[in-house]
């Protein structure tokens, strides 16, 4: 062996190594990419009643006031009096804007209209004003409240601390509403007591994870409701009603459910109203009813994503009288405002990072000078948090002379964003100032104060603008380790492969010497498939392509398979004209192939156009919107089908197993039958009221099954090494010893890797939608269609071609079972099959299984794949060095994908970096980013669970091989 | 005259100047058809698919099987209508080949689309069928080692392989534009599809006129010696 051979222990130490150096890398980069820090530590308080820069000794005294002796002092600083005096913070989970307000001056659909009488009465007269309240995406629960009460644009990764909320540790209206002395009253998603633990003086929390609920969730919430609204004892109440956004994840935005649970909402909104009217009784004070969304639903019901259905959420201002004079078409604005308007309202300080600026429709009913003052005060807040973010603010520094001349207000013509601020600011400041000491001038003057407003909106809009719009500040070093760690480790395994890949081809050459000349030069399938790689990192960098990434797995992997159909045509004639040589057997085989390939092809094709998926394209019709307009009959059918369809192949395949004990082969058979006779049963019996209250027994057979199938699986994977027979014991000749020990090896990993991806498969069906069961049943088809293929080529195909085929298989049915890079078509609905109290961390796992069901399939498929590889040949040259089979074996089918994997990570890492101050980089790239850091995941598991797998089975077999020829 | 002899026989000597010229026609009427569309009929790819490709295979398939028809290999089996017939015959069976390509590769499928993947793939099949079926007939050898070898014994073999691949490589690259967002009316199935093609195709008769100049050059070198 020359020196550049690396020997199995080797290979396995650097790939393992480089794999911890790509998650060390990874989550480096994650933690500095994502960063979730504030900008402004510590609450606001006495402070923000002054100017910023003003000597701040003087507020030192007031540390030990009282809660209602600082609620006075606030009054008397604010120079406003508060316009409300108790909040009720109705919070409707999911529930879009358009529902209630109409989209573009259109009104909401007619049920919708119907179903809400009173609000919508209450619109209509004046009493409410609605706002289309953009959200920020990710449009999920915990970010968008946490980005309602402090005022600022959260961090990225708080989706992935949404299923581990953790306490708001930022400033925040509830925290200032507590300062003032306010009791706390919270029903509803509990969310807001991991955000706020231990503040609130009542609460009874309901868990938002329980997706089929949708009637119970919000009883536990109404029904506090008579009693907390006699009292006068609490100043806030929060009530956060989740059905309705279970309704939507269950039936999507017309759900048969939406109307009824509408109307439900407005029955609340009445009740609230009609009790807290002034005239009803005076002790309690003046009521503000504020109804918010956290966030819309997107036409199935799935949020997170960043589309206008996801961002419309609903603001609606109820109070006891008119707000003044306002317009009947509903209002704009951003999530982000309801903190500094809220704060300003109740007259407390507003939170230190809110990017907000007021609503300006709620102060109607204030003078001019109050408004101004309010203005000013939103004004000096975000001028601090400016000087905090953008340390060369200044404002001596700039002379804005030019603006005073002329009238129009143009911020294009500043230098820089320093100077655009100031000039704002001082803008409105200066015309503010002339304004007050002209005050005796003051009714003489009404351009003048409109003139006034305009110029503090503008500066307040800019400002709001620029600073939650703001990239924020990332630690460069750590970016860059990250990016380096993972360069690194992705280059190791490059490089493995590489010389993996040159010893084989060596190998190769020696043992076909000059028979097989067509190894020696690149074929057409294997520039094509580093092609595949090179087009899918270029499409990476655009984001309309990111958007629709399943074209690009579909196109490249059918056109990879076209090319094996062309290759397969150029041999199977080139035997026909050796007449001599061409034996029936191989041509078979070609047949063989050439039908994998048609089946491969059209299987592909139908996952194709089961779902439309991407963004831009969701509406055209495809199969499964086709399939559920027909009815939920059919969808049944084609699950039961597929059950009963993926049971037979899988006993049909097993049989194939070339020689086996006849009783071994009918135990492996019965375990195969009996999972898949409790998930037919549990299609048939428990699907359809599994989402309805009563469904423990549903919830139970679904846990039994998740016993049976880990049962089955790891006794197969434990028992069948042991199992399978030696062939040719009477025989001494080592030669042959060598050949029953390879065969014995191939028997059992193909037992184990059929196994597998049944037991997966099986799986998939329980868990996913039921509209994706016959797609399982494709992907299922294609992986044995695969395996087929690759089990006739053994003499002109490279294995890492085929590998890296399968691997390419497995992303492009990702994406055919309905996956697309937005975070929205998640499917939560599924991951709470079987799961009885809520868990974070199985709820998470499930998740896990059912997104990357198709990737992690083609991965267990290596296993199956390792069988039909002739290893034989090998090891009876290589005088049974466990090594070297394992080195040959196992290294292309464990490497190629980590090293694909680790090539799209870190090009799309480096994307990511490019994009950071793109338009789309929140809504587009990261959700983009955690897919592909998701993927990483599945690699290494699939990776590892393949590895031990193999290693196990020859580790048995060599033990049983070493124990019978003692016993000899 | 140079007579390539191979496995399967003698082949008819086609003189490499007339090759060149019969690509030039080709090409020049590909463009001629385009513009007539064009202009006389007021139509073109973009407004109106279905029809302009009807135009475009409607001349070039015929124009095709008259001249592939002289250049027949079984010359005394067959006769030259025989030959120019049996290109319907390829017509019809390279379009079904070409749609079932096209769908697989992720051609959209409905009534809506069915006259405008009809019509495209039989263009397709006028570029790659067409062409090979009046020469060869159903001779398999013949067809084999023109689309899936890479060695090529006569003219015959670039004059068909080159534009054949070029047209089924460009209509490949011409799907890329399909999926991104910048809602232009060509990005339509089969419109970009469709150009690309055509463009394919006619590169692929530039590089096939190259090869058989270069080829004819080498040989005469050789006989030189």
């Amino acid at each position: 062996m020359d020196s550049s051979s690396v020997t199995c222990k080797k290979l396995t130490v650097i790939a393992v190594l480089a794999v911890l150096i790509q998650v060390f890398g990874l989550a480096l980069f994650v933690l500095g990419f994502f960063p979730v820090k504030p900008a402004l530590s510590g609450f606001s308080g006495v402070e923000s009643f002054y100017p910023p820069g003003a000597d701040s000794a003087e507020f030192q005294n007031i540390t030990n006031l009282s809660d209602s002796q600082l609620k006075y002092l606030y009054q008397e600083l604010s120079l406003v009096p508060p316009l409300f005096d108790r909040l009720i913070l109705m919070v409707i989970d999911g529930l879009p804007a358009e529902f209630v307000l109409g989209k573009d001056g259109e009104p909401p659909p007619k049920s919708f209209k119907e179903a809400m009488p009173y609000t919508q009465s209450l619109l209509s007269k004046g009493r409410a004003i609605g706002y289309h309240a953009k959200a920020a995406p990710p449009t999920v629960t915990m970010p968008r409240l946490k980005a309602m009460v402090s005022g600022a644009v959260g961090g990225f990764l708080d989706v992935a601390f949404n299923f581990n909320t953790q306490a708001l540790l930022d400033d925040n209206i509830i925290v200032q509403f507590l300062k003032v002395g306010w009791k706390l009253v919270m029903h509803g998603d509990d969310t807001w007591l991991k955000l706020f633990p231990g503040i609130f003086s009542r609460h009874d929390g309901v868990s938002s994870f329980f997706v089929k609920d949708t009637i119970q969730v919000d009883q536990n919430v109404s029904r506090h409701l008579v009693d907390e609204l006699s009292r006068a004892d609490w100043s806030l109440l929060i009530l956060h009603y989740l059905g309705l956004d279970h309704v939507g994840h269950l039936g999507g935005r017309n759900s048969v459910l939406m109307v009824p649970k509408l109307g439900e909402m407005d029955e609340v909104v009445k009740m609230i109203d009609l009790n807290s009217s002034p005239t009803n009784n005076n002790d309690q004070g003046r009521t503000l009813l504020l109804v918010v969304s956290d966030h819309g639903m997107t036409e199935n019901g799935n949020h997170g994503g960043s589309s206008f259905e996801e961002t419309d959420s609903l603001a609606l201002f109820i109070g006891p009288t008119n707000f003044g004079s306002t317009s009947g078409t509903p209002n704009k604005a951003n999530q982000v405002d309801l903190a500094s308007t809220l704060a300003l309202l109740f007259g407390v300080p507003i939170p230190k990072n809110n990017v907000g600026m007021l609503m300006p429709e709620t102060f109607k009913s204030l003078t001019v000078d109050q408004q101004l003052r309010l203005l000013e005060l939103n004004s000096w807040q975000l001028l601090r948090l400016l000087e905090a973010q953008l340390p060369r603010l200044v404002c001596e520094n700039f002379s804005c002379d030019n603006f005073r001349d002329d009238g129009s207000e143009r911020t294009r013509g500043y230098s820089s964003l320093e100077e655009t601020f100031c000039c704002l600011y001082m803008k409105a400041a200066d015309l503010h100032r002339s304004w007050k000491s002209g005050e005796e001038k003051r009714s003489a003057s009404g351009d003048n104060c409109h003139s006034i407003l305009m110029a503090y909106h503008n500066f307040l809009r800019t400002a709001s603008e620029w600073l939650s719009h703001r990239a924020t500040d990332k630690p460069v070093g750590r970016l860059i380790f990250g990016v380096a760690a993972m360069l690194v480790s992705c280059l190791i395994l490059l490089s493995l492969l590489f010389l993996l890949g040159k010893q084989v081809f060596s190998e190769q050459n020696q043992q076909f010497s000059s028979a097989n000349n067509d190894l020696s030069w690149w074929h057409l399938d294997e520039v094509f498939i580093l092609v595949v790689i090179v087009i899918v990192v270029i499409s990476m960098g655009s984001s309309s392509l990111v958007e629709e990434e399943q074209y690009i797995w579909h196109f490249m992997t059918s056109s990879l398979y076209l090319l094996s159909l062309l290759k397969v045509m150029q041999h199977i004639v080139t035997r026909t004209e050796k007449n001599t040589s061409a034996t029936l057997g191989l041509r078979t085989n070609n047949y063989i192939q050439i039908c994998s390939i048609f089946v491969i092809l059209i299987s592909g094709r139908f996952l194709r156009g089961w779902h439309q998926g991407g963004v831009n394209w969701t509406n055209l019709p495809d199969i499964s919107k086709w399939l559920e307009q027909g009815g939920d009959t059919y969808i049944k059918l084609f699950q039961l089908v597929s059950v009963i369809i993926l049971i037979n192949i899988s006993l049909v395949s097993l049989m194939w197993s070339r020689r086996s004990k006849k009783n071994f082969m009918t135990v492996v058979s019965l375990m195969h039958l009996f999972p898949g006779w409790l998930v037919l049963h549990y299609i048939t019996k428990y699907q359809d009221v599994a989402f309805s209250t009563g469904s423990y027994d549903a919830t139970l057979m679904a846990q039994v099954i998740y016993v049976v199938l880990g049962f089955c699986s790891t006794t197969i994977v434990v028992a069948v090494p042991w199992c399978i027979p030696f062939q040719n014991r009477t025989l001494s000749v080592p030669e042959v010893q060598r050949k029953a020990w390879g065969l014995c090896f191939r028997d059992s990993a193909y037992v184990i890797g059929l196994s597998y991806v049944y037991y997966w498969s099986l799986l998939q069906l329980l868990l996913q939608q039921p509209v994706n069961s016959m797609p399982v049943l494709f992907l299922f088809l294609q992986v044995l269609a695969s395996i087929w293929f690759s089990s006739g080529s053994n003499q002109h195909r490279r294995q890492w071609v085929e590998v890296a085929a399968l691997y390419y298989m497995g992303m492009a049915g990702h994406f055919g079972l309905g996956n697309t890079n937005t975070l929205a078509t998640i499917d939560v609905a599924g991951a709470f099959i079987g799961v009885l109290n809520h868990s974070t961390i199985l709820s998470g796992v499930l998740m896990f299984i059912i997104t990357y069901a198709s990737p992690m399939l083609y991965l267990l498929s290596m296993v199956m794949y390792n069988s039909v590889k002739d290893t034989s040949s090998f090891i009876i040259s290589e005088k049974g060095n466990i090594g070297l089979l394992l080195k040959r074996t196992l290294g292309f089918p464990c490497l190629v994908p980590l090293g694909m994997n680790s090539i799209l990570l870190i090009a799309y890492t480096i994307v990511l970096l490019l994009m950071r101050n793109h338009l789309f980089v929140w809504s587009v790239f990261s959700p983009k980013f955690l897919y592909v850091c998701a993927t990483t995941v599945c690699v290494c598991v699939g990776v590892s669970i393949v590895a031990s797998t193999v290693i196990y089975i020859s580790l048995v077999l060599t033990y049983r091989e070493k124990l019978h020829t003692h016993t000899d | 005259m140079d007579t390539l002899i191979s496995e399967n026989g003698v082949f008819l000597p086609i003189p490499p100047l007339q090759a060149v010229r019969l690509h030039f026609i080709l090409g020049t009427i590909l463009v001629l058809t385009f513009m007539v569309a064009h202009t006389f009929f007021p139509i073109n790819l973009i407004t109106h698919p279905t029809q302009t490709l009807f135009i475009i295979w409607g001349i070039v398939g015929p124009v095709l099987m008259i001249l592939f028809g002289h250049l027949r290999q079984d010359m005394e089996q067959c006769s030259y209508f025989r030959a120019a017939g049996r290109g319907y015959v390829g017509l019809v069976a390279g379009a079904i080949v070409n749609a079932l390509g096209a769908i697989i590769l992720g051609a959209p499928v409905g009534f809506e689309y069915f006259t405008k993947t009809l019509n495209w793939s039989l263009l397709m099949s006028s570029f790659t069928f067409v062409p090979a079926a009046c020469a060869f007939g159903s001779a398999w050898s013949h067809w084999h080692r023109v689309f899936a070898e890479t060695k090529a014994f006569s003219f015959i073999d670039y004059m068909i392989r080159l534009p054949a691949y070029g047209a089924v490589i460009g209509a490949w690259f011409g799907a890329w534009p399909m999926p991104l967002d910048w809602e232009r009316p060509w990005q339509e199935w089969p419109i970009c599809v469709s150009y690309g093609a055509m463009v394919g195709y006619l590169m692929g008769l530039v590089a096939s006129s190259v090869c058989i100049i270069f080829h004819n050059r080498r040989q005469q070198h050789l006989k030189g010696e």
